[in-house]
């Protein structure tokens, strides 16, 4: 098994407001990510993915558990180094580029931050920009100058910049043409054969997630509820979420009829305070699964799953 | 002829910098007609979000302008519309769902108020704005509508913010949306509810969709009808059925190429179209796809291609897709 350069143990986090619920954003996850590798991770829109993005990188400090990078604890390093090392792509790239600073500018700076191409920044931007698939007409472009597709790549062109060993990507492809994405997706691969350089690819794009990733963890309500190598999760998928992701895709054929409504009206209820998450959204529950929430056990090669009934399943194969 | 509720005729959006104008968006030509349900998809930076902004006249102007066109919405001129009259369109008649959710929302206010003083506007009372508001939230899926109608908009998530957006468009019953990717940050199974409670919504009402997405999937799913945008341009505009098939533009072919389909390998590298799109601002009066289109021939340097008729289909090409289609 490849070095471990990142790892989260047991990351939880909660967040309260005056008077509000208190939000259990992320429930204990564990996860490792390998030198050179590519995770994926899928889930459920609001199941903390951006969370524990957040906690990995270290911009949040967890409420439990804790997070490493070659061993060393993230919150142990300063800042500079921590940057150097993990670069986040955030979900929302507006809102995490400076409205004041042209594209130029806020690539110059974090080249000079981290000294990187001393004396020969200009030509690095170009590069860059050509990189992402922008060329330098877009240097002098303020962000809301920008589409969609175009201020996710330049946030995608900030992050690589800082040639960091480890890069985060919160749905980096959802604003891009299919063609454009191909071509990010080809850039994030092909600076992978070249350099030791390790991805968290976070998306909802499933087949994008399969092409680029060794291995996937599905995220349910802030948990892990199945993970394994890419093949294992997708093609067969164990856990009954798992499932109904699989089987949502929408594929880009007009001929191919669905059934209407495969899925029943999500009315799920929030976390249970008994058994399983799924419980109310799932067509296997039994009662076992209200009373008893299932851990996420291996079984078999790494393939990880938290459900009784797909677990019974498998053994009995 | 059958009816049309949305006609965009000549729409030219120019980018102003001094005493020069450049157009960005070159002349679209888009119909919807009531309970029609249109795709629209193309490159990143073509114009559809300037395209659906001009619609309801909201372009951050300056720099941005409507140059020329006329947007008619069920025969009225919207282009020539009074800001009063625009206000009253806006939301009630013509709801959209933007691509930058976050920037729509005033991150200072609960987004439940958000989304009562938005049904208010259009003359629900208090009592009934806050029910409508909290079943508008149940229907989108969003199972704790208690939690997020007290939440500030930096408390939810990507997909819950999406949610909520949607949710407030449709609330007001709207005889147009218009979704600028609105389902990018949820998740497929999530996804499938919001496209079925469009479809839902449309067995009972004559309300029509405009979906900007670039999620072909989506768009086999839930569009009758596709328009391809690319340079400032529509390029194609097809059935959803004959586009797959027999895509009749040489952009829409090579996109449905860069799909990754079954066929290819683990990480093997995509196919992407070579090349850049043009600069707008720099177009050399030819058909802007030229520099990356395998089947150029001389007529397309000189002239650009206006929407011709191509079976089922229009498309601004000069070539029959049968002299290329494999
Ligand atoms: N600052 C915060 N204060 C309170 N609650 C928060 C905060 N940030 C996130 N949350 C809550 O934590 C949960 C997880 O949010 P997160 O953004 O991590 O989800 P996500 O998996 O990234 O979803 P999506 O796919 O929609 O982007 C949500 O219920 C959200 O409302
Ligand atoms: N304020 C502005 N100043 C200068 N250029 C602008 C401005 N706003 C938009 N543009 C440019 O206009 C073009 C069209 O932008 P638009 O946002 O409509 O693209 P889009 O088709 O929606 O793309 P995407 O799929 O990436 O969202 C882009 O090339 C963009 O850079
Ligand atoms: S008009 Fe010519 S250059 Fe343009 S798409 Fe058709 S063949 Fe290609
Ligand atoms: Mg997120
Ligand atoms: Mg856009």
């Amino acid at each position: 098994m490849a070095t471990v350069v990142l790892r989260g143990m047991d990351l939880a986090q909660r967040y309260e407001g005056r008077g509000k619920s208190v939000v259990n954003a992320l429930r204990g996850v564990s996860l490792e990510l390998g030198e050179g590798a590519t995770l994926g991770i899928v889930g459920e829109s609001g199941c903390g993915k951006s969370t524990l993005a957040r906690l990995l990188v270290g911009l949040e400090r967890p409420s439990a558990g804790s997070a490493e990078m070659s061993g060393e604890s993230t919150s142990s390093l300063d800042g500079r180094t921590r940057a150097r090392r993990i670069q986040l792509v955030f979900q929302d790239p507006y809102s995490s580029l400076d409205p004041r600073q042209r594209v130029r500018a806020a690539l110059r700076e974090v080249l000079t931050f981290h000294h990187l191409h001393s004396g020969a920044e200009d030509q690095r931007i170009d590069e860059l920009l050509d990189m992402v698939a922008l060329g330098r007409r877009f240097a002098n472009r303020y962000p809301h100058e920008l589409s969609g597709g175009q201020a996710q790549r330049v946030a995608i062109a900030r992050a690589l910049a800082v040639e960091p060993t480890i890069v985060v990507l919160d749905e980096p492809t959802s604003a891009l043409d299919v063609s454009v994405r191909a071509e990010i997706i080809n850039l994030l691969i092909g600076i992978q054969a070249r350099i030791t350089i390790s991805y968290i690819f976070i998306s909802h794009d499933l087949s994008m997630v399969r092409h680029v990733s060794d291995t996937i963890a599905v995220m349910y309500l802030g948990r892990i509820v199945e993970s394994g190598s890419y093949d294992q999760v997708l093609d067969a998928p164990l856990h009954p979420y798992t499932v109904a992701l699989a089987q949502a895709v929408p594929v880009p054929d007009p001929t191919v009829v669905r059934p209407h409504r495969v899925t029943p009206v999500l009315t799920a209820t929030g976390p249970t305070t008994r058994g399983c998450d799924y419980q109310d959204r799932c067509p296997l529950v039994e009662p076992h699964c209200r009373d008893v929430a299932p851990s996420l056990d291996d079984v078999g090669s790494n393939h990880r799953v938290a459900c009784h009934v797909a677990k019974r399943r498998t053994t009995i194969e | 002829m059958t009816e049309i509720l949305l006609s965009l005729r000549g729409l030219v959006v120019g980018l102003r910098h001094g005493h020069d104008v450049s157009p960005i968006v070159r002349g679209v030509n888009l119909d919807v007609a009531p309970g029609e349900r249109v795709g629209v998809v193309g490159e990143s930076g073509s114009g559809k979000t300037l395209t659906m902004l001009s619609v309801l006249r909201l372009l951050p102007s300056p720099p941005l302008e409507i140059l020329d066109g006329e947007i008619l919405f069920a025969g009225e001129n919207l282009a020539s519309a009074s800001e009063r009259r625009l206000r009253e369109v806006r939301g009630a008649e013509i709801a959209m769902v933007y691509q930058d959710p976050m920037t729509s929302l005033n991150p200072l206010l609960h987004v439940g108020y958000q989304v009562a003083e938005a049904l208010k506007a259009h003359g629900a009372s208090t009592i009934q704005a806050r029910e409508t508001t909290r079943d508008a939230l149940r229907q989108v899926g969003l199972s704790d509508p208690e939690r997020v109608e007290r939440s500030y908009p930096h408390e939810l998530s990507g997909g819950m913010i999406q949610r909520v957006m949607i949710a407030m468009a449709l609330a007001a019953s709207p005889r147009l949306l218009i979704a600028d990717e609105p389902t990018t940050a949820l998740d497929v199974t999530i996804q499938q509810q919001i496209l079925d409670l469009v479809l839902d919504i449309q067995t009972t009402t004559s309300m029509a969709v405009l979906w900007v997405t670039h999620d072909l999937g989506v768009v086999a799913r839930l569009v009758d009808r596709v328009v391809v945008m690319y340079a400032g341009r529509v390029v194609e505009d097809a059935p959803t059925r004959e586009l797959f098939r027999h895509p009749s533009h040489p952009y829409t072919a090579a996109l449905l190429a860069s799909l990754p389909g079954t066929q290819h390998s683990h990480r093997s590298l995509l196919h992407q179209i070579g090349g850049n799109p043009p600069d707008p601002t720099r177009l050399d009066g030819g058909c802007p796809f030229r520099p990356r289109c395998p089947f150029a021939i001389d007529q397309c340097a000189h002239e650009e291609p206006p929407l011709l008729p191509r079976g089922e289909s229009r498309a601004a090409c000069w070539r029959e897709p049968d002299s290329w289609l494999p």
